[in-house]
């Protein structure tokens, strides 16, 4: 029992970098329509530039992941601003198409600027050291992670339950034309929200420097989980993403634990389960 | 040799631009590098008759120079372009100078038989080597034949690619310069039998291949000389595993006493970094990381080794190590590649490195560029290399040479962790012997 307990504490800690991940994504898809295929590609600049800041300028950790979070809402501006606004009328393939060569873009330009090597940011000693769960040694990083993902999600509930801002978001969501009609303007607040969404990618990429490595390609690979995370929770739910995240990282934790042979499978057969049972995801509307 | 027309200058430039395209197109940062191991014009072409009939040898190199293994493509290339400059700076090899084309195979098979084949049909390279993938390899090998031409995997490391493919089906056309895992596996073994107090011990290892050959291979040697000892558990983490805590977790959980583990580059940093984080080293007695003592590793590691974390319980190997054997052709090469690239030199950038000289040593034997000659001239030949001097067994292309085993600490003498406490076996003690008895493997 003891061992479960352990075994899921680790796998919610995972659960929280697919959250993040999955949260930008599907929030972009819920309002923009847009399936960002490079949005894992943000996530893997979260890390670069967090590894930068404070990794190589030595910038105060906090301030090196505000930075960070600036860097890749900037990045996502331009994305939105200047390419994505075009295509919003064209079909889903054009949209596929554009960001995933994106994804290529970005590991190109990743593999110019800061090379073709992994980078190893260092550890901020504050965050060293293990606290004892059920008698074993449990990182007191993961414990922040866990609380960082919880504390995240309830702050974007907060704001489009809460906010005028998040109020005109939900507004444009459900119905376009008639949010622009009542004056709500609708392409500043498309390139705002993939702004956050981008903000939410980069955050997750920042916080697992400490304890991974950046490459080029992470994101390309963790692309692959948001996706499912977001196909078991519903496309564009919100509360799918984060259930599906959590299901994804502490099933995965489990399935190492306890059926080592098929573990890679356990994730796909559960994905497939609830494509049969509910084709639009848990949460998913209809 | 199909191809072995006089090229004129003009079909020169044009296959020179065609691998600077070539170059582009596998990722600008690293590949750019491959194009300074050619253009240099030959002395006196015109005058005297080729002796092999070819202005330029070409040389068909592949390894992963995208994603978190890339350092690995990076080194081979390196060490490549280091021996081909010095080649053509001494004239070549029997007056003929050496172009390399170097591709990425991105550690799928598919796209590595791809640009074998590109490499063999289109571009007209005499002599292949490379590949970091064992599935890449196994993929590559059956295919040689056909394409007629050698391979030399300096790399890839799986044992059946030598025993089954070689050994076993007789495909002559494939050699290996780089410690198979036997290195790894039995090595390992030969190491930990003599800590009696090391009894249950578990696995954490790549999810193909690789993991699968290193981690039977461990279990059946160690079983010979300890039946005391337990495999107590085991996880399996595919390529591009992020996060390995929930391998980390799952392992420890059945309290091993030692811990072998296999994923390599940048994974296996991640992976000891997530060890430390899971407070592994105050559990265990050992760690063995199994190609540790790769550059890119100690790199990422060194904070942690110099800050003492692992205990002294970190233990690792790799196909060869910088600081081994104490020889002057080791340490003219590690001084000339920390001279060229400004690191030190890994496993696979020796392997390389060693890999154009036995094409040279090859190609003098038999002064012939033909697959059959060249074959005969690899089959027996021993060679003195950085990694010290290598012999190529007849039966199964293996080359013989040893990397010993340690303990990773920090060396005032060098920048980064090295290994020590060095455990030295002769490769006789460790390596597999031919007839080779097949392993029952898998997860």
């Amino acid at each position: 029992m003891e061992t479960l307990i352990f075994q899921g504490l680790v796998g919610l800690s995972v659960s929280m970098y697919l959250w993040l991940l999955a949260a930008g994504l599907t929030i972009v898809f819920g309002v923009l329509g847009v399936l960002n295929f490079a949005h894992g590609s943000l996530f893997m600049l979260g890390g670069y530039f967090t590894f930068t800041y404070y990794g190589l300028l030595g910038i105060n950790f906090w301030l090196a992941i505000a930075l960070s979070l600036l860097s890749v809402g900037v990045v996502g501006y331009f994305m939105e601003r200047f390419f994505l606004r075009h295509i919003y009328h064209m079909d889903h393939a054009y949209q596929l198409l554009l960001t995933f060569g994106f994804i290529l873009i970005f590991d190109d330009a990743v593999k110019m600027i800061w090379g073709g090597v992994a980078k190893i940011p260092p550890m901020p000693s504050f965050f060293e050291g293990t606290v004892s769960v059920v008698g074993r040694p449990f990182p007191v990083y993961n414990l922040f992670i866990i609380g960082t993902g919880l504390a995240v999600a309830i702050a974007i509930w907060q704001l489009f339950e809460k906010t005028w801002w998040g109020k005109m978001v939900r507004a444009s969501a459900s119905d376009r034309e008639m949010a622009s009609a009542i004056g709500v303007n609708i392409p500043t607040l498309f390139t705002g929200v993939f702004v956050f969404g981008a903000m939410l990618a980069a955050l997750g990429g920042a916080l697992g420097t400490p304890v991974r490595v950046v490459a080029p390609g992470i994101g390309a690979a963790m692309i692959i989980q948001a996706f499912i995370i977001t196909v078991i929770g519903g496309l564009g739910n919100l509360k799918g993403a984060f259930v599906g995240a959590i299901i994804v990282g502490t099933l995965s934790a489990y399935g190492i634990l306890l059926f080592p042979v098929f573990e890679l499978f356990l994730i796909f057969l559960i994905m497939a389960v609830v494509l049969m049972v509910k084709p639009q995801g848990l949460f998913g509307g209809g | 040799m199909s191809g072995s027309k006089e090229i004129s200058r003009r079909e020169l430039l044009k296959a020179a631009a065609v691998a600077g395209v070539g170059g582009v197109t596998l990722g600008l940062g690293k590949a750019g590098i491959a194009a300074t191991a050619k253009e240099k014009p030959a002395a006196k072409t015109k005058s005297t008759k080729k002796i092999l009939g070819v202005d330029v040898i070409k040389l068909g190199g592949q390894g992963v120079i995208s994603g978190a293994h890339a350092d690995y493509g990076w080194q081979i290339q390196s060490g490549a372009i280091m021996a081909i400059d010095e080649i053509n700076a001494k004239g070549g090899i029997l007056g003929s100078r050496l172009e390399l084309k170097f591709m990425d195979e991105e550690l799928k098979p598919a796209v590595a038989v791809k640009n074998a084949r590109y490499l063999a049909t289109d571009w007209g390279a005499h002599l292949l080597f490379g590949v970091d993938s064992s599935g890449s390899a196994m993929a590559i090998g059956p295919i040689l034949p056909e394409l007629d031409r050698i391979c030399v995997f300096d790399h890839a490391s799986t044992h059946r690619l030598t025993e089954e493919l070689v050994y076993g089906k007789g495909i002559k056309q494939i050699f290996r310069i780089a410690a198979p895992v036997y290195q790894e596996s039995n090595l390992a073994a030969l190491i930990f039998k003599e800590n009696p107090n090391i009894k249950r011990w578990a696995g954490i290892h790549c999810d193909y291949e690789y993991g699968y050959s290193v981690w039977a291979m461990f279990k059946d040697t160690l079983k010979k000389y300890r039946p005391d000892v337990e495999f107590v558990s085991i996880a399996w983490a595919p390529f591009w595993t992020m996060d390995f805590s929930s391998h980390i977790s799952a392992v420890m959980a059945a309290n091993p006493d030692g811990i072998i583990a296999t994923p390599w580059a940048g994974e296996g940093v991640m992976l000891l970094r997530q060890a430390l984080m899971l407070g592994v080293f105050d559990k265990v007695q050992a760690w063995f990381q199994c190609m540790g003592a790769s550059v890119d590793i100690l790199e990422g590691i060194s904070r942690e080794v110099e800050a003492g974390k692992f205990k002294d319980k970190l233990w690792a190997t790799a196909r060869y190590i910088h600081n081994y054997p104490n020889t002057p052709e080791n340490n003219i090469f590690v001084a000339n590649f920390r001279k060229r690239w400004n690191r030190f030199p890994n496993y696979s950038a020796e392997n390389a490195y060693s890999t154009i000289y036995v094409f040279k040593a090859a190609i003098e034997k038999c002064r012939s560029l033909k697959t059959a000659d060249l074959i005969k001239a690899i089959e027996g030949l021993k060679i003195m290399t950085p990694a010290g001097e290598r012999f190529f067994r007849p039966e199964d292309h293996q080359a013989i040479y040893n990397v010993p085993g340690g303990r990773v600490v920090k060396d005032p003498n060098y920048p980064i962790p090295v290994l020590g406490d060095l455990k030295v076996f002769p490769a006789a003690a460790y390596y597999r012997n031919p007839p080779f008895q097949a392993l029952t493997m898998g997860k």
